[in-house]
């Protein structure tokens, strides 16, 4: 035995050489993360990968697609130099940041993350909006309670005396749409609103929103940015903007219905039940339009979401509902009036 | 001005040109819009991505697109000079959490604002009921 083993040991030492080298190359190439053992960027370049290749942590070799969109848009010179001027711990948020603005680049090569900050930008001016509004309505129901409690008091005091009562309507006091329709109508939000000239200077970017061939810049938002602990509620998104678009367009209807009621507060009953039962009925429509809205953000190679939604900010709220909406104030004053000037109050 | 903004031989040339310290052609992929007015647009893109880089995102999108993919490039220089570690991405943070922040103001509005009104409801179908 002991001879074998003499007689072997030259070719045994050898084949034991080779495999350790042959397990300290697969340990090489397993810490480098590949067969090849380079990164990324080395493997794009054809450059042997060092130990400390300054890229090596941020582009793995599996997704060469990464440093390929860093690579066209800012090439390896500007990132290293970049990663240069920056402390250690700073170093992975930037090239988070540098990662995920060539891949908006890539997706929309002609406008790239300007893109999406005009989007949020008009996200913003939309929510504003509808805030307002919704705001204002607010107040008008509590002007409306106010007037209301104070009304129902009155003729409780006064009692069945009809002239002091038609009197006080005449004044308006027991119409609370009165107070507020100064203006017409309740400023509600539209796209092709007063204000959005305003806001072309800072939509000079997206001039092309309503050409064709306009492509939006959704996925990457959605992905990328949960990474830098933004959010990730976009389907939870909502914003109601239909909700009272559609309740004050079935107003004008019901006005009619209630001409024959006598009374202030039944109109006023019948209103917000109205609105409240088309606030229902438009929630699926409004699911749908919210939807739209968030497809720019999801991976989704969708380019006329963003086109799309225009159209339904447009088509929902500017321009079917302008003109009901202006005529509603003064529609609902004059049957309001018309009511209890002709009918006595029970 | 348009003839500032299509360097020629005889004209200055365009602000790519004067930082590149070449000969500005008339076919300058730059010149249109990189104008000699505005060194610090050409010397912030091209410190961040390069003359080569840009040349190529030029050449690969419409022509009538150029100009506006010029000023996001310029706008992201800009961006990431201000901010090396996040660059534009960080604005598109902040207004992300800006949107989420309006949207949850004008759920809460919106559930006030139900509230508000049912209890108005309510209390008038009262009323009507007493009234007959």
């Amino acid at each position: 035995m002991s001879q074998i083993k003499t007689i072997h040991n030259p070719i045994g030492s050898l084949e034991r050489f080779l495999d350790l080298l042959l397990i300290s190359l697969i340990v090489y190439m397993t810490l480098k993360g590949g067969t090849s053992g380079a990164c990324a960027a080395c493997k794009y370049q054809r450059r042997r990968c060092a130990a400390d290749c300054p890229l090596a942590p941020y582009f793995p070799a599996e997704q060469p697609k990464l440093f390929q969109n860093v690579h066209r848009l800012f090439g390896v010179r500007s990132i290293v130099k970049i990663l240069e001027n920056l402390d250690e711990v700073q170093r992975p948020e930037a090239m988070k940041s540098i990662i995920f603005q060539s891949y908006v680049r890539d997706r929309n090569p002609v406008h790239g993350c300007l893109g999406i900050t005009q989007q949020l930008q008009y996200m913003i001016w939309v929510a504003e909006e509808e805030l307002k509004a919704v705001n204002l309505q607010l107040q008008l129901y509590r002007n409306g309670q106010n007037h209301a409690n104070s009304h129902n008091m009155m003729i409780h005091e006064i009692g069945e005396k009809q002239e002091d009562l038609t009197s006080q309507l005449d004044l308006g006091m027991g119409l609370p749409v009165n107070a507020n329709q100064g203006n017409n109508t309740i400023p509600f939000f539209s796209p092709v609103s007063e204000t959005q000239p305003q806001q072309q200077p800072q939509m000079s970017y997206c001039n092309d929103v309503n050409n064709n061939d306009y492509n939006p810049t959704p996925d990457s938002c959605k992905e990328i940015l949960n990474n830098h602990n933004a959010s990730s509620a976009w389907g939870q998104n909502q914003f109601p903007f239909n909700h009272h678009n559609y309740g004050f367009i079935n107003q004008n209807e019901h006005c009619s219905e209630t001409k024959n009621n006598n009374s202030v507060m039944a109109i006023q009953s019948q209103l917000v039940n109205l609105q409240m039962a088309s606030n229902k009925q438009e929630e699926e429509v409004d699911a749908q339009n919210y939807d739209e809205i968030h497809q720019f953000l999801e991976i989704i190679d969708d380019s006329q979401s963003f086109t799309e939604t225009k159209e339904v900010y447009a088509s929902s709220s500017g321009e079917s509902l302008k003109e009901p909406i202006d005529e509603i104030g003064e529609k609902e004053l004059r049957r309001a009036a018309t009511c209890f000037s002709l009918t006595s109050v029970n | 001005m348009s003839s500032s903004s299509y360097s020629n031989y005889t004209n200055s040339p365009c602000a790519a040109c004067k930082f590149l310290r070449r000969k500005c052609s008339s076919d300058c992929v730059f010149a249109p819009y990189f104008p000699p007015e505005e060194p610090l647009k050409f010397a912030n893109v091209h410190r961040i991505f390069g003359a080569s880089n840009v040349s190529k995102i030029l050449h690969e999108v419409a022509p009538h697109q150029r100009e506006d993919a010029v000023n996001s490039l310029a706008y992201e220089a800009e961006a990431r000079l201000k901010d090396p570690v996040y660059g534009c991405v960080g604005a598109i943070s902040v207004l992300q959490r800006e949107v989420l922040r309006l949207q949850r103001e004008l759920e809460e509005t919106n559930n006030d604002l139900m509230r508000y009104a049912s209890c108005l409801g309510g209390e008038t179908s009262a009323y009507g009921g007493r009234r007959g």
